[in-house]
């Protein structure tokens, strides 16, 4: 009788970090697929989302807190800057740089990380602020098992999962998706097929700005609003982005919920301390062994 | 003969050497302020690292987001073998180039198998283990809190801040040198083979495996010998000051400076760190916002990229030709 105790303990624990990985995992695919969807459609790595995303929390936190608005409006607003940070990137900076080197092109997002590291003190202050969490408090306890997810975790869950959902479904099967997706696959040749490929790549930004808002603030009330709030998911993000590969959309985001199981299954059973180094280790290895990601295609090279 | 002279690159590089190696007698003379010396040392470490990543880059074209990492990992051990072995600082230097040196060779292994893009990410990831580990292995870090250590000292001479910037100046020089005759050797024919295709170098007979591990193995001792060099002037190590941010501020130095050149690359470096601190903070007006400095380098950079692709290097040959060309202007309205 003890031993099922034990064993349902056990269990319990194992679910309870899988439930909590699903949330860490939402948030570092959000953010992946933002930097995906810029770099298929304009071949940048997006190196900013992380401090674009950063930005738009603190005009979300700021909002909340010291302007008392209602979060889910507060949110809104977010989404507007991050909509406009994306058209202005895009329009003043990415569409002149078509002739730009291929690393030079990278670091323009560097520019951006410098730009908008510097705007965020200076226009929400330097106070490290706190956002509160869309419902506070409140469990779903899973009978028998002892494992428990609170109402804000599901909420983060399901946003993350209905919002890939939906992005997924317009990139196969609207023509807007269609348009997405020529332009990832052929630029030149879209454009020579009468595809607004600079619209597209306009959306791209702006979606991308959403998506890191949003999982801003998803990490932003289990930690404080500052401006190395980002470092984290976005580093992940770019993990998820190598580790699922480059080619597709949903590549990096499996790969993102793997990178967030595995690092918390690996923290709690093998070594607090190592945890990390492990899984980014393990991530290395496996692309010594598939350089192209999980489902990364293999281009041959011709001479 | 003087033309001849000052045309020897080895007499310009050292001629270099002594002009910046009075920058700590122009700060007692008051010509500069003492805190110029501060930034101009974190140029010349910086500097360093930025050279390394742009034999990596620039000539062998691959690419590493991994220096931040190293340099971190050089500059622990700096500080370790200074402080808590209490050996020579100058040992601490070679430990402090050796083991990042054997990472970096590790990662040349990795490169053979992925490039690009996986490549630049892989190497994030070396950096990202190595930051990690900053933070957990308090015994020999400090952990969060960081390490202190203190200026070296040789045959019971202690440097202080002005020797310590000049023994920087003199290490740069040296590693200018070692760079300008790495590239003008068969090595350097064999990095810009290897960058131009990979198939036609095998072909000519240079042996990828050898050049890429070279490449990777230099890239990372000139970080570890710039971590090094950071420690001992800082007098501190903190993990924080070695992120993603740091990598891609080299790499920033290396295009901005422009790709394969040594001078190119410490004025890049130049541009990154020491022009918001000199000359940006001195602004009326806007100088007085610490946020403003951070917001001009993001869109210098953005505008260097942008409208000078080649790199600043070039601004002198370019100064030149506009010269030669408002000259001819010149003349042509004289005789018209």
């Amino acid at each position: 009788m003890k031993w099922v105790s034990l064993m349902s303990g056990e269990l319990g624990t194992l679910i309870q970090l899988l439930l909590r990985s699903l949330e860490t995992g939402s948030v570092y695919a959000l953010a992946a697929l933002g930097i995906i969807i810029v770099f298929r459609t304009s071949l940048i790595t997006h190196f900013a989302q992380g401090s674009m995303g950063m930005f738009n929390t603190f005009l979300v936190t700021t909002l909340v807190v010291s302007f008392a608005v209602p979060l889910w409006a507060a949110m809104l607003c977010g989404a507007v800057s991050a909509v406009i940070c994306g058209f202005l990137v895009d329009f003043f900076i990415i569409r002149r740089a078509k002739r730009v080197t291929p690393v030079g092109r990278q670091i323009i997002t560097l520019g951006l990380i410098m730009i908008f590291l510097g705007l965020a003190p200076m226009v929400f202050g330097v106070d490290p602020l706190l956002l509160p969490r869309f419902i506070t408090g409140g469990d779903f306890r899973i009978p028998g098992l002892g494992a428990s997810i609170s109402h804000n975790a599901v909420l983060n869950i399901s946003i993350g999962l209905v919002l890939m959902g939906t992005l997924f479904y317009i990139l196969q099967k609207t023509k807007l998706g269609l348009a997405v997706r020529v332009t990832a696959s052929n630029e030149p040749t879209a454009r020579l097929m009468g595809v607004p490929t600079r619209t597209v790549t306009l959306l791209a930004w702006a979606v991308a700005g959403v998506l890191g808002m949003l999982s801003g603030v998803m990490i932003a009330p289990a930690t404080t609003v500052t401006v190395t709030l980002m470092n984290i998911v976005q580093v992940n993000a770019l993990f998820a982005c190598v580790l699922g590969g480059f080619q597709t959309f949903y590549g990096p985001v499996i790969a993102a919920y793997i990178i967030g199981i595995g690092n918390n299954l690996l923290v709690y059973y093998v070594s607090s301390v190592w945890g990390g180094q492990i899984m980014y280790l393990l991530i290395l290895i496996f692309l010594i062994f598939r350089p192209n990601g999980l489902v990364g295609k293999k281009y041959v090279k011709k001479v | 003969m003087i033309a001849k002279i000052y045309k020897n690159p080895y007499i310009r590089f050292i001629l270099f050497g002594v002009l910046a190696a009075m920058v700590p007698t122009l700060a007692d003379w008051g010509v500069i302020r003492f805190g110029t010396i501060t930034t101009l040392t974190q140029v010349i470490y910086f500097g360093i690292a930025a050279l390394g990543l742009n034999l990596l880059l620039g000539y062998s074209g691959s690419i590493s987001l991994g220096t931040a990492g190293f340099m971190g990992l050089g500059a622990y051990i700096a500080a370790y073998v200074l402080s808590d072995l209490n050996m020579s600082f100058l040992l601490g230097i070679l430990i402090a180039i050796l083991v990042p040196t054997a990472i970096g060779i590790l990662v040349g292994l990795v490169s053979l198998r992925i490039s690009g893009l996986y490549l630049a990410i892989a190497t994030l990831c070396v950096s990202e283990i190595l930051l990690e580990s900053f933070r957990q292995a308090t015994d020999i870090t400090g952990g969060m809190s960081g390490k202190r250590t203190s200026f070296p000292s040789i045959f019971g001479y202690t440097f202080d801040r002005a020797s310590t910037f000049i023994f920087l100046v003199a290490v740069l020089v040296l590693v200018m040198i070692l760079t300008y005759n790495l590239v003008n050797s068969h090595l350097g024919r064999a990095f810009n083979a290897m960058r131009g295709s990979e198939v036609a170098a095998q072909a000519m007979g240079v042996n990828l495996l050898k050049y890429r591990l070279i490449a990777f193995a230099l890239a990372t001792a000139y970080a570890g010998l710039a971590g090094a060099l950071c420690a001992y002037y800082i007098r501190a190590v903190s993990p924080t000051q070695w992120s993603l941010n740091l990598s891609l501020l080299c790499l920033a130095a290396v295009v901005i400076g422009g790709f394969r050149s040594i001078y190119g690359t410490v004025l890049g470096a130049f541009v990154v760190w020491a022009v918001p601190d000199l000359f940006l903070k001195r602004l009326p007006i806007i100088g007085d916002n610490p946020a403003i400095p951070f917001i001009f380098n993001g869109v210098l950079i953005i505008v260097v990229i942008m409208f000078y692709p080649h790199g600043l290097v070039h601004i002198t040959h370019d100064a030149r030709k506009l010269l030669n060309k408002l000259k001819k202007r010149g003349k042509g309205d004289a005789d018209a």
